[in-house]
């Protein structure tokens, strides 16, 4: 991978630190907690993937992470500064759906945090090229996105996440909606930026294999309340490949995480 | 053969068969005058037709800026903000089904029969769909988008500048096809019951005298106006919304407001 003029890292990866998160919602008849008392702590540059069933609140926590949603108790640290609104330079959000705007081009789509910031075109365009070399989309920036496919409108927005260089990228389901085949192209895909990029990222699925496939470490979290159960380091080598996927290790990780979740549905 | 070469094969059949039937005399010309008579009628009289055209078309244009703008200003307010749309969305549906040309005699009594109560109708007339459509517009616009938005740092001014105007674009140009068309059709039914100009004014006043030539020429002019009003929409349209194409699951839903559904009895 050879650097790039103006993605290059230039913030250190940063560190996310949840500290005894709480939310709840009122409803008329009673009060449902969320998330109860959850505290994780992410440290700089790691891959971290939060799992568990639905409702358990993981896609609650990571948004209260990207300071799109406000807890009912608890703080969120990022880079060691608490985040109650979202702020792009320290933490960059990829959705489940691309939610990339359509009647913008792909370079467009990348440029939009800077636009909305003010920076001039050339240097908007300059970034928004570069961010779409690294995902690997080089001369598809006149692109709209219904010329373009699943994997590469996931592609355009995790360079939009990253086109103001923070030191946290967010990935919400990002890969959900793709097919398989596609899906675990991504991954790689996803890999190989993260390596190139040294960033930290935290990233929320329902697919256990891609879990254990990524991550450097897996929390695993369990439904009403939301509470973390169990936090496994992955000791897979890097780089990861599809052979790990039928070994031991892989497997013994993943029939674990099985039996949380099977547990707590 | 091509789609566009069949169409203009059934347009070329329907204007020599136009020319072609009343001559023959399986058709009286008093039911449908020839091609070639109904243009001779037109061409005699053109300073008549022209003055009555001038007096739709301001009619029209003025009760289109008023449908259209009052339409999408509404329609954007009820669309955004769940309070109005809870008070004003049941009213609005259920007038859709009343006849509105029973208002118009009213309007001829508080505005007289001059272009004032024609353009009254016709901007009411017009204004329920493209409402109605903007509302649909602004309240399908997919939340992940507006989330995106403010995940990057937009405020709420840039959301609706940079992400729910645009987003909303293609649902209120349908919104102004309906309207539009709905307006053309206002002024014109309007002229045709009680005025005294307009190109509806001779259709009706042609009729009574069993003018038909007369009638028809009117009745083209008309067509022209909306072939007119069509092909300059599609163009905004070409201009506005290169996207169109790319419409997501949430706003294919739009494409249900069609002239079809949305046309009031009346």
């Amino acid at each position: 991978m050879q650097p790039l003029a103006n993605i290059t890292p230039l913030k250190p990866a940063g560190a996310v630190e949840v500290r005894n998160v709480g939310q709840v919602f009122k409803t008329s008849t009673q009060d449902v907690t969320a998330l109860d008392d959850v505290s994780l702590e992410v440290k700089p540059g790691r891959f971290v993937v939060l799992v568990g069933p639905s409702g358990c609140g993981k896609s609650t926590l990571l948004m209260m992470m990207a300071g799109l949603r406000q807890q009912t108790s608890g703080t969120v640290l990022i880079n060691g500064a608490p985040i109650t609104k979202p702020d792009p330079n320290r933490v960059g959000v990829v959705f489940q759906e691309a939610s990339l705007f359509p009647w913008l081009t792909a370079e467009e789509n990348v440029e939009f945090p800077l636009t909305l910031r003010g920076v001039a075109k050339a240097e908007r365009r300059a970034k928004a090229q570069d961010a779409l070399k690294l995902v690997g989309l080089d001369g598809f920036g006149k692109r709209h996105p219904h010329e373009l496919s699943g994997g590469m409108k996931q592609r355009v927005s995790i360079a939009r996440g990253l086109v103001q260089d923070p030191p946290v990228l967010l990935m919400d389901e990002p890969f959900a909606a793709l097919d398989e085949q596609t899906r675990m192209t991504m991954g790689d895909e996803l890999l190989r930026i993260w390596a190139a990029t040294g960033k930290t990222v935290v990233f929320v699925t329902h697919s256990l294999t891609e879990a254990v496939y990524l991550a450097d470490e897996v929390v695993v979290m369990s439904a009403r309340p939301g509470r973390i159960v169990d936090r496994l380091t992955v000791s897979l080598p890097r780089p990861r490949t599809y052979d790990m996927l039928g070994g031991d290790v892989f497997g013994n990780l993943r029939d674990r995480i099985w039996r949380h979740i099977r547990k707590s549905a | 053969m091509s789609a566009t070469a069949l169409r203009r094969l059934i347009v070329l059949a329907f204007i020599v068969l136009w020319e072609v039937l009343p001559h023959t005399g399986l058709i009286p010309e008093l039911f449908l005058p020839s091609l070639s008579s109904t243009l001779v009628a037109g061409w005699t009289d053109a300073a008549e037709y022209g003055h009555a055209l001038m007096v739709t078309l301001y009619e029209v244009a003025v009760s289109m800026a008023f449908a259209c703008g009052l339409g999408i200003l509404a329609g954007a307010v009820v669309g955004s903000l769940p309070r109005p749309r809870i008070l004003i969305m049941p009213m609005i549906s259920s007038l859709y089904a009343v006849p509105l040309v029973i208002l118009y005699p009213v309007f001829t009594v508080w505005l007289g029969i001059g272009s004032e109560s024609k353009i009254a109708f016709a901007s009411i007339y017009g204004f329920l769909p493209t409402m109605l459509s903007t509302a649909a517009g602004i309240q399908t616009i997919d939340p992940q988008l507006l989330l995106a938005a403010r995940s990057m740092g937009a405020t709420p001014g840039q959301c609706l500048r940079r992400v729910i105007i645009p987003a909303a674009i293609p649902t209120v140009l349908s919104g102004l096809r309906v309207g539009g068309a709905l307006v053309i059709v206002g002024v014109v039914v309007s002229e045709m019951l009680i005025s005294s100009a307009g190109i509806g004014y001779l259709i009706s006043r042609y009729r009574t005298i069993l003018d038909s030539p007369h009638v028809f020429a009117a009745v083209l002019l008309v067509l022209a106006l909306t072939v007119a009003f069509n092909s300059a929409l599609r163009w905004i349209e070409r201009k506005a919304s290169i996207w169109q194409t790319g419409l997501r699951g949430g706003q294919t839903e739009d494409r249900a407001v069609r002239p079809g559904v949305l046309q009031p009895a009346g």
